[in-house]
């Protein structure tokens, strides 16, 4: 990591004793995007790094939680954008995948994410969605599509991530803490989001856990 | 510290800094009266330079994992049987940034999850308010083109996945950013989670949180929070 500290010892410090340090070093190597996936890899999505960057196939975030009824499963790419279209790339194929038995590494279910255009118009495809009526589903995009019981759906959203990615860049550069909890860099930005709704019968399997993550692959290779 | 307003975090440092350049101005000193001796606190045990994060790894963040089984293999972990709530899942309203550093950087006996989240030191809220319900996320804040239409049919592709070649994989929040450096990054994002499960990554990860903790162990010790990590 590309990471210094020589002048980054100022502190945060509230309600007398507790107090923290904001670790600069979270500005991973190039990347100006910390925790969520953001412009990482940087030297295939970041603009910063990449004459050619990938937008479309740039991972921002993989969100999954419960209720006593479903799994719920977010991915969103291409962003954080403010203004501009969703991204629908027929060349991506985004892959979900969950572990629900042995090795948690290796998945049950792949799902898979693709786009395909008629004319202007913009669909989305799932495969082997866990709870659909049928292996594949596929319908418009920024549309609820209802198949068994999983609800799926693709279109541009605003970025759930918050974070002051201005002060950590302005600390690195100046080597003062300037981070501030009222300044979200993502704020009135957009993603471009798969959501995917399942039974929670179709996944649980007794006290073993899910695991979750995300890929994403051109076709042809990298831009 | 859930009093802390909006904002605060960048006041509170302001009226620190100077604080921190006391007695380096270099003016002229002028003798003056004998001070009275007053009572000396012992000097502060001086902070490793080098630590050994292996505690951190293994202190357990929720039950039955530790951190080493949170983010080996670099998957979401999401337990049914539990409240979903970071990092058991990843809802969206979660403070995962704040989290993170609390898990990576404080010792869970001492401290907790929510030590740093619970100031914030990040925006501890969205800027927009997300759906009861399907699809959940708020709709998108700008005012970009909609997606005009829909058809019967799509040119969906049809190509084995053996041609499309990877470009980025996601799992738990920070993993790739944060504790894989510059060097690794392509090859981590093209490894997969079986290599992950095998052990490809963790000396890097090791190493990567071993700078962390060397970076900012002086100032954790200052502050009065008490790392996880053990001098080497």
């Amino acid at each position: 990591m590309r990471v210094t500290m020589s002048s980054f010892s100022t502190s945060l410090l509230a309600a007398g004793s507790l107090a923290l340090t904001v670790p600069i070093a979270f500005l991973s190597g190039d990347s100006a995007t910390v925790a969520a996936d953001h412009l990482d890899p940087p030297t295939r999505t970041d603009p910063d790094l990449d004459t050619l960057p990938d937008f479309a196939a740039d991972i921002a975030d993989v969100y999954a939680w419960h209720t006593t009824s479903h799994v719920i499963i977010a991915v969103t790419f291409a962003g954080p954008q403010a203004g501009r279209a969703a991204s629908y790339d027929r060349d991506v194929l985004y892959k979900v995948n969950i572990s629900n038995a042995g090795a948690r590494s290796d998945p049950e279910f792949v799902i898979r994410v693709r786009f395909g255009q008629n004319g202007t118009a913009n669909g989305v495809q799932f495969e082997n969605v866990p709870g659909a009526a049928s292996a594949i589903v596929s319908g418009p995009v920024e549309t609820n599509i209802a198949s068994g019981g999983a609800m799926l759906r693709a279109g541009l959203f605003e970025d759930p991530f918050n974070f002051d990615l201005l002060g950590f860049r302005a600390t690195r550069s100046t080597g003062t803490l300037q981070m501030r909890n009222d300044r979200d860099f993502f704020a009135g930005k957009d993603d471009t989001a798969i959501v995917i709704q399942m039974p929670r019968a179709a996944l649980e399997n007794g006290a073993h856990p899910l695991d979750i993550w995300a890929t994403s692959a051109r076709f042809g290779g990298n831009i | 510290m859930r009093g802390l307003r909006p904002g605060a975090s960048a006041l509170v440092i302001a009226m620190l800094l100077p604080l921190a350049g006391c007695g380096g101005d270099g003016g002229t000193l002028t003798p003056g009266p004998t001070p009275t001796p007053t009572p000396t606190s012992p000097a502060p045990t001086p902070t490793p330079t080098s630590f050994n994060v292996q505690p951190c790894l293994d202190q357990i963040v929720t039950p039955g994992n530790s951190v080493t089984a949170l983010i080996i293999p670099d998957t979401v972990k999401l337990d049914l049987n539990l409240p979903p709530s970071f990092p058991n899942g990843r809802r969206l309203q979660d403070q995962v940034v704040d989290i993170t550093l609390s898990y990576l950087l404080l010792d869970m006996r001492r401290h907790n999850l929510r030590t740093l989240a619970d100031l914030p030191l990040n925006p501890g809220r969205n800027d927009a308010t997300f759906l009861p319900d399907f699809p959940y996320l708020a709709p998108p804040l700008g005012k970009p083109p909609v997606a005009s239409g829909s058809a019967s049919s799509y040119d969906f592709r049809k190509d084995p996945d053996t041609a499309f070649i990877s470009v980025d994989r996601m799992g738990m929040p920070a993993i790739a950013t944060a504790l894989i450096g510059t060097s690794a990054k392509i090859p981590y994002n093209d490894s997969n989670t079986g290599e992950d499960a095998a052990g490809r990554w963790t000396s890097e990860i090791k190493a990567t949180l071993t700078g962390l903790h060397t970076i900012l162990g002086d100032d954790l010790a200052r502050l009065s929070l008490v790392s996880c990590a053990t001098p080497a």
